[in-house]
């Protein structure tokens, strides 16, 4: 079975530095796969990469085995590769339900249409509702989006990411300035939204990456040190050294 | 919905009967000049809104949008002379479509080129766009006819409806028929994936590429579409006026749309309407008055970009949550307040203005100096001092009346929000 995504000698240089210095990964299907590593490892640069929003210097990227590491990241994204930002992004002036609805749009097959009325698209708007109440977001459909809190807007920007039902998801840091029980939460709404699909995320909370996660991949200087199942990860010496060790001191 | 479809209704009928208000019934004549205002106020509403299509919608500031324009006026003059020439039945109806098809085939060129870019690059390279067409306009004569511009006939005598399109009336109508479907159509495209894809892409262009869309083709289609709609404009400004030269491809063309969009509002679709409304009312009304008016109208345009930036309409939305709660009575006391000190203020500002322009146009000219019909000697320093005065006066004035003004209105700004809360 070919691998949903595959990295093979990745690398990534700005000006004279080398910021990802020769990535392997191999994320089978199906698998919720975590990164973590120290800041400035180049872990959100791994995921630019990916998702197309920097071009590579060197190797090949694979989406269920076909090269996408040329392509847009709008072509990268109709073939069924989605990420969320670790700086929200979402559309701040539009209502909360738009939000979602614009993230369904491409994959219905509405692409440029100047021809259909949104209102009058039952089924796109009744899907649009269910995604809403997935995300606990229904109270706040007329919501401009940009008045959310900022647990609100994370989930929403979940919402988006998987609204066009990509097999492969990417979320840099989607716990990343939550108290306790928003992470709780959005750890639980990761876990259902991932159901059966390919996850990929960039994540500091130990707690997180070890309760979600099936495979951990440490990332340090721009070098994948270790690959392996969280239990073997934790007790990993090298890990420790770079990573874990520096932080439990 | 059927509120809505009441006001389009009202706002149609308005369009209608507006010119019957200038009718002389003793002579049984239209006001020519009424009429031709009127024709102006609908050709500037619908190059507005398609301007608006891409600077409020698409967040594409352009400095080229008359080309659309014009070219959709040339198009349509050369297709009047075309049917003349061989003496085809076309109805004179659909003679603007011309001009939109032209607005269309030279938005897919321009676009092609503008939106590779977006932001400053875009507005530079539309800034060069209509550079470059209106020297064309003055050096290709075969299809711009030089400086003489392109002349048509109107009256093709055939009509759907049996008009002949002699009176500028019929033309009138024409022009109400042409922008209330535009309008309506430009309103409904807000409501479709690419209207609002060209808002999403417009306020996070990289979060519209990560779900599946490229925000290019999405600003070229946008480009495109309002190219049609100016060019529909423009065809309507041919049929009107039976002439068209580079002015209607010119950068001040171009200006006049952006003037328009940003006084009136860009943030919603209907701001444009209102801004149409006033830039054409100070072109062809205050310029009667005086000649200094496009410097009135750039005066209103900074005053409106430094206080105001959500335009006329997003002003008086600021008044909606007041409104709501049905205080909007308590305002009326300190807008009266604020209004003779601004009056004062303003009044000594044009009397500097026209001052100035009297003493190097007027004076030569031989003519009186007379404000508001007080005769003045315009060359003593107690006249000009008296125009200091007045403008210091009623600014100060203003500055102080203003914050007792924004204090009540911040205040009731407040119990709405605490009202709504509650609700």
């Amino acid at each position: 079975m070919t691998a949903a995504l595959s990295l093979v000698d990745v690398r990534k240089n700005f000006g004279e530095t080398q910021i990802i210095r020769g990535v392997n990964l191999e994320i089978p299907k199906g698998q919720r796969h975590a990164i973590i590593g120290p800041n400035g490892a180049g872990k959100t640069t791994l995921f630019n990469l990916i998702s197309g929003r920097f071009p590579i210097t060197s190797g090949s990227i694979a989406l269920n085995g076909e090269r996408i590491d040329t392509l847009p990241p709008h072509e990268i994204n109709r073939r069924g590769l989605s990420r969320s930002f670790q700086i929200t992004s979402i559309f701040p002036k539009m209502s909360v339900f738009e939000n979602i609805r614009c993230g369904l749009l491409w994959s219905r097959g509405y692409k440029y249409s100047f021809w259909h009325l949104l209102g009058r698209q039952k089924a796109l708007n009744e899907e649009s509702e269910r995604l809403l109440e997935r995300l606990n977001l229904q109270s706040r459909r007329d919501l401009t989006a940009g008045l959310l809190s900022y647990a609100e807007q994370r989930s929403l920007e979940i919402g988006i990411t998987i609204a066009g039902g990509a097999e492969v998801i990417l979320l840099d840091e989607p716990t990343a300035g939550m108290s306790h029980s928003e992470t709780e939460y959005a750890v639980n709404l990761i876990r259902t939204v991932s159901e059966g699909k390919t996850l990929l995320m960039v994540e500091h909370d130990m707690s997180v990456v070890f309760g979600l996660a099936d495979a951990v991949s440490v990332v340090v200087y721009g070098e994948v040190i270790a690959s392996d199942a969280p239990d073997k990860i934790r007790g990993n010496k090298a890990v420790q050294e770079a990573y874990l060790g520096t932080e439990a001191a | 919905m059927k509120a809505n479809r009441w006001y389009w209704a009202v706002a149609l009928a308005i369009a209608i009967a507006l010119p019957w208000l200038f009718y002389n019934w003793s002579t049984g004549r239209q006001s020519g000049f009424a009429v031709t205002l009127l024709s102006e106020v609908g050709l500037m509403i619908m190059f507005a809104l398609s301007y608006n299509m891409q600077f409020g919608h698409a967040g594409l500031l352009s400095f080229g949008h008359a080309v659309l324009f014009g070219l959709g006026g040339y198009t349509t003059a050369h297709a009047l002379n075309g049917i003349r020439g061989a003496e085809l039945w076309i109805p004179m109806e659909l003679v603007p479509l011309a001009g939109g098809l032209g607005g269309l085939v030279f938005g897919v060129v321009f676009g092609y080129l503008a939106t590779k870019q977006r932001a400053t690059a875009f507005a530079m390279i539309t800034m060069g766009l209509g550079e470059l067409v209106t020297a064309a306009a003055l050096m290709f004569i075969t299809f711009f006819g030089g400086e003489g511009g392109v002349s048509t006939d109107r009256v093709i005598e055939a009509s759907l409806v049996g008009a002949s399109y002699a009176s500028p009336i019929q033309v009138y109508y024409l022009i109400v028929g042409w922008g209330f479907v535009s309008i309506l159509l430009m309103k409904l495209q807000t409501q479709t994936p690419l209207g609002r894809m060209a808002n999403a892409q417009r306020d996070n262009f990289e979060r519209t590429q990560f779900v599946g869309y490229d925000p290019r083709l999405i600003r070229f289609y946008q480009f495109v579409l309002s190219g049609f709609f100016a060019g529909i404009a423009g065809g309507l400004f041919v049929i009107l006026h039976e002439i068209v030269t580079f002015d209607a491809v010119a950068a001040s063309k171009s200006a006049s749309a952006l003037l328009a969009s940003y006084i009136g509002g860009a943030g919603g679709f209907f701001g444009p309407i209102v801004g149409a409304i006033v830039v054409v009312l100070m072109q062809s009304g205050v310029s009667l008055l005086s000649s200094a008016w496009l410097l009135y109208l750039g005066t209103l345009f900074i005053l409106m970009v430094m206080y105001a930036p959500g335009g006329i309409t997003g002003l008086l939305a600021l008044h909606a949550p007041i409104v709501r709660i049905g205080r909007l009575g308590e305002l009326i006391v300190p807008y009266a307040r604020a209004l003779l000190p601004a009056a004062v203020c303003l009044a000594g500002f044009v009397m500097l203005v026209e001052l100035a322009s009297f003493n190097t146009i007027g004076a030569s000219q031989g003519k009186e100096f007379s404000f508001f019909g007080q005769a003045l000697d315009a060359r003593s320093v107690t006249t000009w001092l008296g125009g200091f005065a007045l403008l210091i006066v009623g600014g100060l004035w203003l500055r102080a009346e203003s914050r007792t003004f924004a204090r009540t209105f911040n205040a009731l700004l407040e119990a709405a929000k605490t009202e709504g809360g509650a609700r």
